[in-house]
This record gives structure tokens, sequence and C-alpha cells, in this order.
């Protein structure tokens, strides 16, 4: 393998030659054994040697980035070379720029020494209890790998974080069928750095399996009316993307599209809402340790207690829109536990879904948002009375999120988020009505 | 342009193991415009070696990001190694694939590069147009996308290849204030196989389609919400394509139908209206080149047309070597990969609803009460066929004219129910480009159609 220090020094001394650049870079190394289980058989080993580098240069106030995958000094100079000249070839913008240099940091993230042997057994014994105890699940495909990797980022400012990491993932794909029905396909998946632990305890895997299971003979509404729906983590994890997407993130900030423009220190939902992200969090096993601008990353606040902090924005949408530079990527999410448990939450709805996902497409900037509820089942007076098939459900996002009813106690961390049940009101469901 | 330093390995393959060795250059060029403002400037090249090896039922896989002879031969080890090592676990051996047929298989054209400045020039020349056009826009954003693949193929007991993918895409999206305060937004793709003078050498073209994308969106901004329930609509071709790729295409990948798909069951069975004929094109479909052909696939399966529905009858699945040996029949290249590390998949190439004998306006003027729905956001199916496609863009149809514009929502169904109500199709094919299926690894495909008449359900108020 490369010794990308050495690189990294030598890329650092290239740019320095290069007469009023301002420019970051990362370059990373990372190996990848892979299994794939497909009808409880292992059919795939994989073992991937890769290599990253991009490239960031301003100059002249124009951004230009280049990346490639291979590590040689000339061929690394090249990729320099071809950031400089996407920059000239675009437009000077004052807003564009990178932080000022940090103190040089190591850092040692997740496992560094798999025990490959030990995953393949996990592996398998998952493969086997599925078998055994969830017997009306088809295991599609299910793969197991280890990721162990080594970056160096630095800028011209003079920062140099330098990082070894690696972890182990577990992604199941599965279907509930007892031999003539068949569900549709649910996934799941979670990060984790031990293998002290049965892979069927990790995430919602477990329950996910459960939910499939029972899904067999589902029923159709039949009618369309306004109801509760219970969202799953997963699909809060879901809905919460389209939120910052629409509302908090670059695009929607730089486009001036976004609904809460100028919200920032208003209520926008719940006072029972506390979105963070938390790279610093002890449940989330890869945390950012600097920014795509190279900020040292921290834990902030997005939405506290329903009331919007800031945005998630860049440094160049905060110089652009004279807006907040977030704190960090806004990746390793963080919603507060409620005060009710999941199983109260059921028995307070009158009558509404319990929805795993959303099939849709990404809302638009007004939030408006149809889709087909997938994984989901019909409650009714405080019962679970079945799967649910041509589904639909419809509401605002945005409203959503003010008109949330209750928030579990129990949260499901997958490695990179932590995200509880949450229950929201007012939500248009229909069956096949004509 | 790739040079080969893999034919030569060949010798390393050992005997009894099915091999394949692939390198392979991958370029993306991505350059996105926000109301003036140039926020993405991108160029990213990538490549390395594969190597999959086949033993006794299962796969052994390695990749490395260099592409020397020297990388060639570890990596072909490593994968021969792999699939070792799994063998110690396998207790059901399988036999070999059965051999295909043994050629060379190179793509008419290659890849050609351009510099960024001339990508970056064409983005802020359409962008500045809208600029000038539009005065009354709220936002809009002009991007380019070139994302190209060149691959060598070399394997032990299949055809060989050398073949080229470029593809580029240019999008434009428009914002506008709705009549209610709202923003709303509307998209559209322009673009192709080729490079950029493949596609846009004739910006009048683009302005055209700029023009007729912001008439939609006056409309949108005086929209209406739809009417939640089943519905009699006319899907334009867009919308047609994506259900040929996502409710039908996905079901009938054998890996799929394996994993329980509702097609399994109704191979030979009618499925659909006897008006709806769906084929997975390779390299070429109705007498011309097809919009992003195949010519070989990543198992080295020279690529040959799919036929999965005929007149309404399920006539087919789409194959790897291992399903086509699984269901007794010749695979027609279906398997890719992605990336240089990607094991290849099963997965679509030109996936298109045949065309019929209506025309467009009749078709409208058929509708008492339902929806015209042009466009389509993006779109997903299960195994069950029960799919979804968000429509960004549509009209009202009442009494057989096109009415009001109507605000973004969501159609949704069971695939062959939905075709078995396709009473009308229009007698005129249209491609879509720019799609990009991501089945575990994004795979560019394109997806076409004519207009079809049929019921489905709707979201809404």
């Amino acid at each position: 393998m490369a010794n990308i220090l050495d690189i990294a020094e030598k890329t650092y001394a290239y740019l320095n030659e290069k007469e009023g650049l301002k420019a970051d870079f990362t370059i990373s190394e990372t190996e990848t054994n892979e299994i794939t289980v497909k009808d409880g058989k292992f059919t795939l080993f994989r073992t991937l040697f890769d290599n990253d580098v991009s490239i960031k240069v301003i100059k002249d106030h124009k951004k230009g980035i280049a990346s490639i995958n291979k590590c040689s000094e000339e061929q690394i100079k090249k990729a320099v070379d071809d950031a400089i000249a996407s920059a000239e070839s675009g437009d000077a913008d004052d807003c564009f720029d990178i932080a000022p240099g940090l103190e040089p940091e190591k850092f040692k993230m997740g496992v560094l020494e798999p025990d490959i042997d030990k995953l393949m057994e996990r592996t398998q014994e998952l493969s086997n209890t599925i078998a055994e105890k969830h017997k009306k699940i088809r295991l599609i495909e299910m793969f197991a790998k280890y990721v162990k990797g080594h970056y160096v980022y630095m800028n011209t400012g003079g920062t140099k974080d330098d990082c070894d990491f690696g972890y182990y993932l577990i992604m199941l794909e599965f279907a509930g069928t007892d031999g003539e029905n068949t569900t549709g396909v649910a996934s799941t998946g979670v990060i984790f750095d031990s293998l002290d632990k049965e892979l069927i305890t990790l995430g919602n895997i477990e329950k996910e399996l459960t939910d499939a299971e029972n899904s067999l003979n589902p029923i159709k509404v039949s009618e369309k009316f306004e109801g509760d729906i219970i969202l799953t983590p997963g699909c809060v994890s879901q809905m919460v993307s389209y939120l910052c997407y629409n509302a908090v993130l670059d695009p929607a900030i730089i486009n001036k599209t976004s609904v809460w423009l100028d919200k920032v220190g208003e209520q926008v939902a719940s006072p029972m809402f506390t979105l963070s992200s938390k790279p610093y969090d002890e449940r989330i096993i890869l945390g950012e340790r600097h920014t795509i601008d190279g900020f040292r990353s921290e834990d902030y606040t997005l939405i506290d207690k329903g009331v919007l902090k800031c945005f998630a924005t860049s440094l160049y949408a905060a110089n652009k829109c004279g807006v907040n530079r977030a704190a960090n990527s806004s990746q390793d999410l963080i919603i507060e536990a409620g005060d009710t448990s999941f199983e109260d939450m059921i028995k307070g709805v009158k009558k509404g879904l319990i929805v795993g996902s959303v099939s849709c497409g990404m809302p638009g900037a007004n939030g408006e948002l149809a889709g087909v509820a997938k994984n989901s089942f019909y409650v009714e007076d405080g019962e679970i009375k079945g799967a649910v098939i041509e589904t639909m459900i419809s509401a605002n996002l945005f409203e959503m999120f003010k008109n949330i009813k209750a928030i579990s106690k129990e949260q499901v961390c997958d490695g990179g988020s932590v995200i509880p049940y949450i229950e929201m009101s007012g939500i248009t469901i229909s069956g096949g009505t004509e | 342009m790739l040079e080969d330093i893999l034919t030569g390995k060949k010798s390393l393959f050992e005997t009894g193991m099915q091999s394949v060795l692939r390198g392979q250059e991958s370029r993306l060029r991505r350059i996105v415009i926000q109301n003036g403002n140039l926020v993405t400037n991108v160029r990213s090249e990538e490549s390395g070696i594969c190597a999959r090896v086949y033993l006794n039922g299962a796969y052994g896989f390695a990749s490395t990001a260099e592409y020397t002879a020297e990388a060639a031969a570890k990596t072909i080890a490593a994968a021969t190694k792999n699939a070792r090592y799994l063998d110690k676990f396998n207790t059901e051996k399988k036999n070999p694939y059965p051999i295909l047929e043994q050629k060379t298989i190179v793509s008419p054209r290659m890849i050609i590069d351009f510099e960024q400045k001339r990508l970056v020039d064409l983005c802020k020349e359409i962008d500045a147009h809208i600029e000038k056009t539009y005065p009354d826009l709220l936002s809009r954003v002009v991007a380019y996308r070139e994302d190209t693949m060149e691959k060598i193929i070399v394997t032990s007991d299949a055809a060989d290849g050398h073949v080229a993918y470029p593809r580029t895409t240019l999008y434009v999206t428009l914002n506008m204030t709705s009549k209610d305060g709202q923003p709303v937004e509307v998209s559209d793709a322009v673009g192709g196989f080729g490079h950029i003078e493949d596609n846009y050498s004739d910006l009048a073209k683009i302005y055209e389609k700029i023009a007729a994308l912001y008439k939609d969106l006056c409309a949108k901004a005086e929209g209406v919400y739809a009417s939640a329930g089943v519905k009699t609509v006319i899907l334009h071709p867009d919308v047609a394509g994506m259900i040929a790729h996502e409710a039908i295409g996905h079901t009938v990948e054998a890996d799929l139908v394996q994993g329980g798909s509702v097609a399994g069951p109704n191979l030979n069975k009618k499925v659909a209206s006897e008006l709806i004929s769906i084929t997975d094109f390779a390299s070429t479909a109705f007498g011309d080149k097809a919009p992003l052909p195949v010519y070989i696939d990543d198992e080295g399966t020279e690529a040959r047309d799919a036929v999965l529905i005929e007149n309404g009858i399920l006539k087919g699945f789409m194959h790897d070597r291992e399903s086509a040996d699984f269901y007794g029949v010749r695979p027609c290249g279906n398997s890719r990969g992605y990336a240089f590390s990607d094991e290849p998949l099963i997965r679509m190439r030109n996936t298109c609803v045949h065309p019929g004998k209506d025309k467009l306006e009749d078709m409208i003027a058929s509708v008492d009460d339902g929806y015209y729905l042009i466009n389509t956001g993006n779109g997903q199916a299960d195994l069950t066929g029960e799919f979804m496609f968000g429509i960004t863009m549509g009209y009202e149809i009442k009494n057989g004219k096109l009415g009001k514009a109507i605000l973004d929502t969501t159609v949704s169904g069971v695939a062959f129910d939905m075709l078995n109500t396709v009473d009308m199709v229009s007698d005129t094919v249209t491609w879509n480009t720019s799609g990009t299926c991501g089945k575990k690894q994004a795979m560019p495909v394109s997806m076409g159609g004519p207009a079809i008449k049929c019921k489905i359900m709707i979201g809404g108020r």
C-alpha cells in the first residue's frame, strides 16, 4: 500500500509551488473485504483495494475540483493541474473560500484490527438464526463487510488531519413469503465496531424481519380519510432528509426556495422535536472530524424544541447568503427521544398507519408529498389490524413536523444516526377509491 | 483510450475456474450553475482492474485501483484465492456454466474528452439565455453531467471486448412562485449517447425545450391539487418509459425473480393488455441505434435483445450466466458493473414499450375526466409489482380537453393490474436517455415508450 502521508506532503509542496492558491485535498486508501450471502449460502467473497485523491483549489476567487483514484506523484500533480485548469475556466466569486489552518491532529476511529473469520462466523450465525426463527423470511441477499482505511486531509492554511478508521457493516435485503404470497422488499443495515453481539440484535434488524413476516396477506384500505401515522425510525430518517434538502441545505438557501428562509429563531416544528448533528456522540461510529470546508467539526443543534436555530449551510452558502455556517456537514443526525413508548403510541391511534417507508419522489420546495406507504400497517382503535397494500399518504412535509403528536422513548441506532418513532396527525390516507 | 494490457494475462486464469478480467476507466464531468453562480465544477477520473473467478457455485472477486500488467496478475491471483477460500464453505458444488461463443467485440466509437472550459462556457451560455429570456423566475439551475465508461473485458470461456459508453446530460430546473406564494418547480433533461458536440451543437433546439418547460412552469404556478383516487390517465412517453423500467423491468430481472418477484409464476401467461409489448434492447431498437447501445456485457456475453412482454404475454426474463443456467436459457448480455470495483449484476439497458396505432390527440379526446401525466421525477417498484412514480408535471383532462395544470403528486399501482387496463397506445416512441438505475450500484440506462391510456391510482388532496 502507498505511504499516503509522504504523498500528501509532496502534494502540499506542489500546491505551494503555485502562486496565489488556496487549496485543500484528501488522499485516502481503503481495503474492503465483503461476503455476500444468498439463500443461506456464501456466494461471493470480494477484496477491494482503492485509493481516492480529491483536490479543491481556489485561484483568483475561482474554484475547481479534480479527483482521481491513483496515488503516484505524477498523477497527483496532473490532478492538481486539472483542478487549477477547472478553476480558471469558471467565474470569480468572492464567496469561495476554505477554512483557516487548524492544529495538525491524528484520529483513530472504529475498529482497526478486524477479525474476518469472526465476521464470517457472525454472518453465518445471522443467516442460520433467520432461517430458524423467521421461517417466513426470504433472505434475498445479505452482505457483510469490513472496511479499513487511512486518509490525510490537508489545506494550504496548514491543517493536517491524519485518520485511521475501520468499521463493519451488515446489510440485509429480504421479503416475507409463505410459499404462495410475497411481500415487498425490505432492507435494513447497521454500521458497527464490535463482533461481541449477535448481529440480529443490532439496529432494527429483528423488528424489521418480524414486520416483514407480519406483512403477508395485506389488507386494502378502501376509503380516503384523514388520520395519524407513526413513522418508523427508517421512515423518519427519510422524511428528515427531505426536510433538510428543501429547507436548510445549500441549494434551498442559495436558490432562495426554502420556505424557512426567514424563520431562524422561529417555531417551525412541534416543541417535541429536537434535531441535532453530533459527530462526537459515542453512538456514531465514524463521526465527521472536519467539514468539507476544513473547519473542525463540532456538534450542533439545527432545530431545538421546534425552533429553527440555524441553517445546515456550507462556508460558500454562508458567505453568499449572509447566513450561518453549520458547525458540521449534518450527516450524523440525532433526534431526541420523547416520553411515549412505541406501544402506547399505537394504543393512542384512532385510525391511521404505522409507516415503514414512503415510496415517493423528492417533494418540491413547497413540501407537498404524496407516496405509497410501504412496509406499513393499518391501525384502528389502538390495534394493528394488518399490513396494507396499495395505500397512499398525502401531506405537506412542513406541516407534518408541526403536527407531531408523540415521539417514542425508544431510539434506533444504526451506527450513523439515532432516531426514534414519531407520530404525526392530519395525514390524508387513501386506498383504491375511484 | 485504455491500452489493452489484459488480453495477455489470460494465461494466468486457472484451469477449471471460469474467469473474467475487466479493466475500466470511468470519467465524470459535473458542472452546476445555480442562479448564475458556478457552484460545482468537477472533473473526476478513476480506473482499475477487477477479476472474478467462478468455482463450484460461488465467486471470488478482487479489484485494485491500479491499471498495470502487474496489478492485473495480482488481481487474478487475489480473486482466485478468494474463490478457493469460499469453496471451503460450499457444501453443494455446482457445475461450470455452458461455454459461450468466443469472439472479440469492439464498439464502433470510443470516448472524446473536452476541456472543462468548453463545458463551463456551454452551461454559462444557456444560463445567460434563461436569465435574459425569463426574468420572472424565482430561481434557475443549469447542470451538466458527463458519465463515461470504457471497458476491456477478457474471459476464459466467453467473448472478449473493448467497449465505450459516452453519455452527456444537461439538466435545466426552473422555479417560480405560485399563485399561493409557494415555490413550484419543473425540470427537464437533454442529451444522450455521445459527447458535447453530438448533443449540444444546436442550442436553438435546447432553447425550444426550455421555452416549453417555462410554459409548463407558468401553468403549474396556477396549478391545482390532483384529486386522490383511481383515475383514467394518459401517460406521456417519459412516464410510460419509467413504467417499462421500474414497474416491469425490475420484476423480470432474473435475480429478483429468484428472490420471489411476482413475475416468476407468470411466465408465458397474460400479464397485460394485448396492446402491450416490452423489450430490453441491446444495441439497436426499431431499426435504429439504441439510445445507449450495449454490445457485450461484463461476463463476456454478446448483447442481444431481451423480449420481456409480447402482445400482453410475459415471454422472458433478463439474465446473467448464473440465472440463465438456472432457467436453461441463453443469456442476453444484461450483466454489468458500474465502477471497476463492482461485480456485475443483472441490469437493464434500453427498456421500451413498443408503439401502438393511436394518435395522442385521439387518446386525450377519449377521456372525460382524468389526467395527462407528462413528467416524472423518479420511480420505484418492488417484488410485488407495486410501483410509484413522482409526477412533476401534468394536466387535468376534462371532457376530452386539457385543463388546468396539477401540482406535484405521485401515482401508484400494481404493474400487471395497471397494464391490463391499457386500451390505447400512441404511435410514436420517445426515449429518455438520462436515466440512472440505482439497483445496488448506479448504472446508466435508457427507457422509452409511446403514450398509453390506462387506469392508475393518483395521490392528492
